[in-house]
């Protein structure tokens, strides 16, 4: 073999060992994978801050690893990670995640508390309710991070225009409507949205002439909410009652839906799927500056950024006197199927620690923890400088809203599914001439006959 | 010292002779060396997974739980035939077949043969038009059409507000119009099917018009007569291509309705049935079935329709 050859060859394994050497480099750490994509987390600033601490973390030890997978979109990342789980290849960590997306999983997460013992990590932080809201069957599943009570977004500069005044900014306040001193309840909200929704010719729903086929202008909207939160808003109830053996739906969950019609079909205030699709309210409903009021948990202030006018936050109203907030919550899971439970535990620890208070702002999520809560109010209140209200936000986690309204049932998937289908009938043109009674009984039915198909 | 060689070395030397591979024989190696690529990718990712799911479809395996797999022999094909969503997704997707293959096969033919007019000025720029829309990704092309379509602030609903029109049809939100909507979206596709007619078109011998013209033929029979015979092997394969299409139609309702297929199930078609029960359910066991019930349905309107390509479609050169 001539000099030239043997050259050429050595230069072709040195060529090919290089990379093999750099990953035995890399493999002496032991590998820890986030996954992302099935709450809140996929959006392009979110990235940048997410990796950001991913390097942060890396930078700061040597002994782990942390690789982060962000899903492409929301709409992809179920598939991404059921797909991850069956083919053996499950993340270490996954979250941010609520109640609906853990639940979609739902016997894949560890119990944390063996973990919580072997590091001592300090439960107490935290108040107990929050904690206990992860306490399942299965064990201690999550450790609270990031809460999103909801609230009553409003566009101040709309009230202006119509000369009303804001809503209340505390509970128990009453709010004065034309003159009149009244309770502040949805029944005031419905009066009071219907004020502030206007057509192409200027005229409310309660004028003679108003057109409900031009309206430029909303009074209220449950944004981008899922059916049971909105009906949580009338009162917490689980879907299956374990002690009955069945599916109720309670009567303030059927009057929250004879509201919402209402709004939607009769009094106009709240814009159905068309408005909710056509450029009037994009690139959402509230931000499109188009909606005075929106029902919406915390981390809207993720995407309101394009909204021009003034905001504030209000109380969401009460229901027969109690107030009812539907409240998500996220965290971070470990899953059952992670090879490296233990490094697993001290990344979470990072990201419920060190990492906390950056994810938190760039999730919109209010501190679980209270020694964090005052940091997070003074950063949102350098963010959002027209909004003064911010006392609320605590104040909201009082009334969280119980069950949780992601709270698990059997078959879990197919039942949420249903929900929303029965929502996109209501707020579709079919809900027009919908029989709202059948079509309730038989959401009813179904959900009953998806419970036990799964209980057989 | 050179030795000689003995006479039985010799006998062996003739007995296993050096085998000549001709050149056929070397082309057909190379040639299977160069397709092994694919073939290899296929069989990894396109056989495998295919001969999977048929086993998948005999099963249980739920995607979260793989490990708790069981044998339920026939139960996913009985369960099948009972589901009413099953039923009634199969009835949306031969509906919505029925109203748009007419148009996916007739426009093409009709673009084509006004791009081919010899009295058409500017065919280059038309051909440009009709053709461009297809290369828009899908997504995108379907946002578009939701904003073009909605019914408060469409341009659609907005043009015919001003032709008078007092409450122009609610494109997406109502059951009767969205199928109508989606096959308006669908025209967007058919710049392929008319480019490939078109090129089939101007391959029409002129002798054939002149022979017709010379028996008395006017423009219309030759149409009939010439035009549609000669081109008839391009409507085939569009139409074998428009039935896979629908069959595997998805992307447009899954999006347009945001995975929903309502108003009231108008636009849930069978994919989306079976993309809900694999994957959002992950039912991997029932999706499987649904995905080998579809997958025998093309296979046999493909077959129908081959049977029948006999009768009516014409090859120069026989079969």
């Amino acid at each position: 073999m001539s000099r030239k050859a043997l050259l050429i060859l050595f230069l072709v394994a040195v060529i090919a060992l290089v990379p093999a050497l750099s990953n035995v480099k890399a493999q002496s750490r032991t590998v820890v994978t986030w996954f992302v994509g099935i709450g809140t987390g996929s959006q392009p600033a979110q990235i940048e801050v997410q990796n950001r601490a991913v390097e942060k973390f890396n930078a700061s030890q040597n002994e782990i690893e942390l690789k982060i997978n962000i899903a492409a979109s929301f709409e992809t990342a179920y598939d991404v990670l059921a797909t991850l789980i069956a083919s053996g290849d499950a993340p270490d960590i996954v979250g941010p995640v609520g109640f609906l997306g853990a639940n979609s999983f739902a016997d894949a997460w560890l119990d944390l508390q063996p973990l919580v013992e072997k590091y001592n990590y300090d439960l107490t932080q935290f108040p107990e309710s929050l904690v206990n809201l992860y306490r399942t069957e299965e064990g201690l599943v999550g450790i609270p991070f990031a809460v999103f009570p909801s609230l009553i977004f409003y566009n101040k500069d709309l009230f202006d225009e119509a000369e009303l005044p804001y809503p209340p900014a505390n509970f128990n306040e009453p709010y004065v409507l034309n003159g009149e001193e009244r309770e502040w309840n949805w029944e005031t909200l419905a009066d009071l949205a219907v004020e502030l929704t206007v057509d192409a010719n200027g005229l409310t729903p309660n004028d003679p002439g108003f057109d409900p086929n031009q309206i430029r202008q909303f009074g209220f909207i449950q944004q981008w909410a899922l059916l049971r939160a909105e009906l949580t808003t009338f009162g917490g109830h689980p879907v299956y009652d374990a002690e009955l053996g069945k599916v109720v739906l309670p009567d303030y969950w059927r009057e929250q839906l004879r509201w919402t019609h209402d709004g939607l079909w009769k009094r106009y205030f709240i814009p159905n799927a068309t408005y909710e699709g056509s450029e009037l309210l994009q690139p959402s409903a509230f931000a499109s500056g188009n909606v005075a009021m929106a029902r919406v948990p915390l981390w809207y202030t993720c995407c309101i950024g394009d909204l021009k006018s003034n905001w504030d936050l209000a109380v969401v109203p009460s229901y027969k006197g109690q107030y009812h907030v539907p409240t998500d919550a996220d965290t971070f899971r470990i899953t059952k199927a992670s090879k490296n439970p233990d490094a697993a535990f001290k990344v979470l620890m990072y990201l419920l620690g060190e990492a906390a208070p950056e994810l938190l702002l760039t999730y919109g999520g209010y501190p679980a923890r209270p020694d964090l809560q005052e940091a997070a109010t003074k950063l949102r209140q350098e963010s959002f400088p027209s909004v003064t209200n911010w006392d609320i936000v605590p104040a909201s986690l009082e009334y969280a809203a119980s069950p949780h309204h992601e709270s698990f049932f059997p078959n879990f998937p197919k039942g949420i599914q249903r929900f929303a289908d029965f929502r996109s009938q209501l707020y579709g043109d079919t809900g027009k001439t919908m029989d709202l009674e059948a079509e309730i009984n038989k959401l009813e039915a179904d959900l009953q006959a998806i419970v036990a198909e799964a209980l057989r | 010292m050179t030795s000689v060689p003995t006479p039985l070395r010799a006998e062996r030397a003739i007995a296993r002779p050096r085998r000549e591979v001709s050149i056929y024989e070397q082309q057909k190696r190379w040639g299977w060396i160069f397709l092994s690529p694919w073939l290899i990718g296929f069989f990894i990712f396109t056989f495998v997974p295919i001969v999977a799911s048929l086993i998948f479809s005999f099963t249980d395996f739920y995607l979260t739980r793989p490990n708790e797999i069981k044998f339920v022999g026939l139960n996913n094909w009985i369960k099948l035939f009972n589901d009413p969503l099953a039923i009634n997704a199969l009835r949306v997707t031969f509906g919505f077949a029925i109203l748009s293959l007419p148009v996916a096969i007739a426009l093409p033919v009709l673009l084509a043969s006004l791009l081919n007019s010899k009295y058409l000025i500017g065919k280059p720029f038309f051909r440009l038009l009709f053709y461009l829309p297809y290369m828009v990704p899908a997504i995108s092309g379907i946002f578009i059409w939701q904003a073009f379509l909605n019914g408060q602030t469409g341009w659609l609903n907005r043009l015919l507000r001003l032709m008078g029109v007092v409450e122009p049809p609610n494109w997406l939100g109502h059951e009767f119009w969205i199928a109508p909507a989606m096959v308006l979206m669908g025209v967007w596709g058919v710049g392929n099917a008319m480019l490939i007619t078109l090129a089939t078109l101007q391959g029409v011998p002129q002798e054939l018009y002149d022979a017709a013209k010379v028996d008395g033929a006017d423009a219309v029979t030759a149409f009939f007569k010439v035009t549609l015979p000669m081109i008839s092997p391009v409507i085939f394969y569009n139409l074998i291509l428009s039935v896979i299409g629908l069959l595997q139609f998805f992307v447009v309702p899954y999006v347009l309705t945001r995975g929903t297929g309502n108003p009231n199930g108008a636009a849930y078609f069978f994919n989306m049935h079976l993309y809900r029960t694999a994957f959002l359910f992950q039912d991997m066991g029932y999706g499987a079935t649904m995905a080998w019930f579809i997958f025998l349905i093309a296979i046999g309107l493909t077959v129908i329709l081959f049977t029948t390509s006999r009768r009516w479609v014409y090859y120069a050169g026989g079969e």
